[in-house]
């Protein structure tokens, strides 16, 4: 008896060595995954892909019902935009063409603003709530490559995580955390934009913390956008991030801090575009 | 046959935990209340009452390779899920045959094996800190939900598979 006793014990050293090992191994600071994880990743991505369809489809139907509700006044909110915005468009399509003529003349074609993007459908939510991933049906057959940035049509929702040949996994900007930082800025007029760092998320706030760098006497206020700056290296400019909800000054008050809530909501993903910077990474990160 | 469907219908509760949280309306989740699906715990429940005997050991093998593979295919922290479910699954193993197997002891069962689950697991991401906020009130508006819809789940399941999973194991002793 006393030998099964220990041999239970023995078991359940070994299953937390074993624990411990896996953990340090996935913790570890690695660019690609195994061969294994690829193949698995793979294998489940492709029943994802058969099973999302028709789910997306049935709650597709269920938030069509719910939408037919508002559909009126919508309708007339989008009308009235729409008359401002046909200004709008003749004036950005003078300014491209501008835009383009000048920089056919000093022959500079890319900047930190273009981008290739791969488009893509989200075919699951990691079920596991604190681990903020989804995974996407394009992977590095697609030219999906890690740390690209992932958006949306309302705006910036995270960046690959880890590709695999068929899927790719994106951690989502409720998800970041310390080691994530995306440079951003609040672009004013007469260049009085206004930089930081995009720190990290704050779940008790709900919104992701921008830890304004340059302490200047540019104020930052309520309602203003924040976009990626493309100064970090990895993502191009001029990503919408989110919208500035509160300024708080540190506990220092030497910086201040701007609360930004999500331009994107993360909890109602479906397509998704892959942003590729065209101008090469900063070989200087 | 049964010695491929059982794999195949764990891989199928694997894939579908993934879009688990579609299902639900936008409003669940967006709020504080937050569920997690452990369906392919709730599955290997079953196949520990009513496939297994006391001495075969299917389902903590099952528990381990699908718990890894959640790990693989869900959060990119390997060993995670594989060592939870494989030791509630053992733990259940082991407790199983001091109850009659029935809808009752089932659902107690599952309940048991959800809260030390959500233990483990919340334990080990509080020591290597994916989670780092207060974890004692997450875990209550985390731990109450989970327990509801998954035992809901487990009962749904109950009726569909319990006949069959007993068949499979008399063509197994037999």
């Amino acid at each position: 008896m006393s030998f099964f006793r220990k041999k239970k014990l023995f078991l359940l050293l070994i299953g937390i060595i074993i624990l411990v090992v896996l953990i340090g191994f996935s913790l570890r600071d690695r660019s690609n995954l195994t061969t294994g994880e690829q193949f698995v990743h793979d294998i489940i991505g492709l029943a994802q892909n058969i099973i999302s369809t028709p789910v997306k489809y049935v709650t597709g139907i269920i938030s069509n019902i719910d939408d037919a509700k508002n559909t009126y006044t919508e309708n007339q909110i989008l009308r009235e935009k729409l008359a401002q915005y046909k200004a709008l468009i003749y004036e950005v399509q003078e300014l491209k063409g501008e835009n383009a003529e000048l920089r056919e003349i000093i022959d500079k074609s890319e900047t930190i603003r273009s981008y290739n993007p791969i488009h893509a459908t989200v075919t699951a939510r990691s079920p596991e709530r604190w681990i903020e991933q989804v995974t996407i049906n394009k992977g590095s057959l697609a030219g999906v490559e890690e740390n690209m940035a992932v958006i949306t049509a309302e705006g910036m929702v995270g960046k690959v995580q880890s590709v695999s040949e068929l899927t790719s996994t994106v951690q989502l900007l409720t998800g970041f955390d310390a080691f994530n930082r995306i440079s951003a800025t609040i672009s004013k007029e007469d260049d009085k934009n206004v930089f930081g760092l995009i720190e990290e998320y704050d779940a008790k706030s709900g919104s992701l913390l921008f830890r304004i760098i340059e302490e200047s006497e540019h104020n930052v206020e309520e309602g203003e956008l924040v976009f990626s700056s493309g100064m970090g290296g990895v993502f191009p400019a001029g990503l919408l991030i989110g919208k500035v909800k509160e300024v708080i000054p540190d506990q220092y008050g030497l910086t201040r801090t701007a609360l930004v809530e999500p331009a994107a909501n993360m909890y109602e993903i479906n397509n998704v575009i892959v942003v590729e910077r065209k101008l090469g990474k900063g070989e200087e990160q | 046959m049964r010695h491929i469907i059982l794999p195949l219908l764990l891989l199928l509760f694997v894939v579908l935990e993934g879009v688990a949280l579609d299902i639900l309306p936008s409003s669940l989740i967006d709020g504080n209340l937050m569920i997690t699906p452990h369906w392919v715990l709730m599955f290997l429940i079953l196949i520990t009452i009513f496939y297994d005997d006391n001495n075969s050991i299917h389902s903590i093998i099952y528990a381990l390779i699908f718990g890894l593979l959640i790990d693989i295919a869900y959060t990119g922290i390997l060993g995670v899920y594989m060592f939870t479910y494989g030791l509630v699954i053992y733990v259940i193993h082991g407790m199983k045959k001091l109850l009659h197997s029935n809808i009752y002891s089932t659902l107690l069962f599952g309940i048991i094996s959800i809260i030390i689950a959500e233990l483990i697991i919340n334990l080990i991401y509080f020591v290597i800190g994916v989670m780092n906020s207060e974890w004692l009130d997450y875990l209550m508006v985390r731990l109450i939900p989970s327990i509801l819809a998954n035992s809901i789940f487990l009962a749904l399941i109950y009726p569909l598979f319990t006949k069959k999973l007993e068949k499979w194991k008399s063509y197994r002793v037999n």
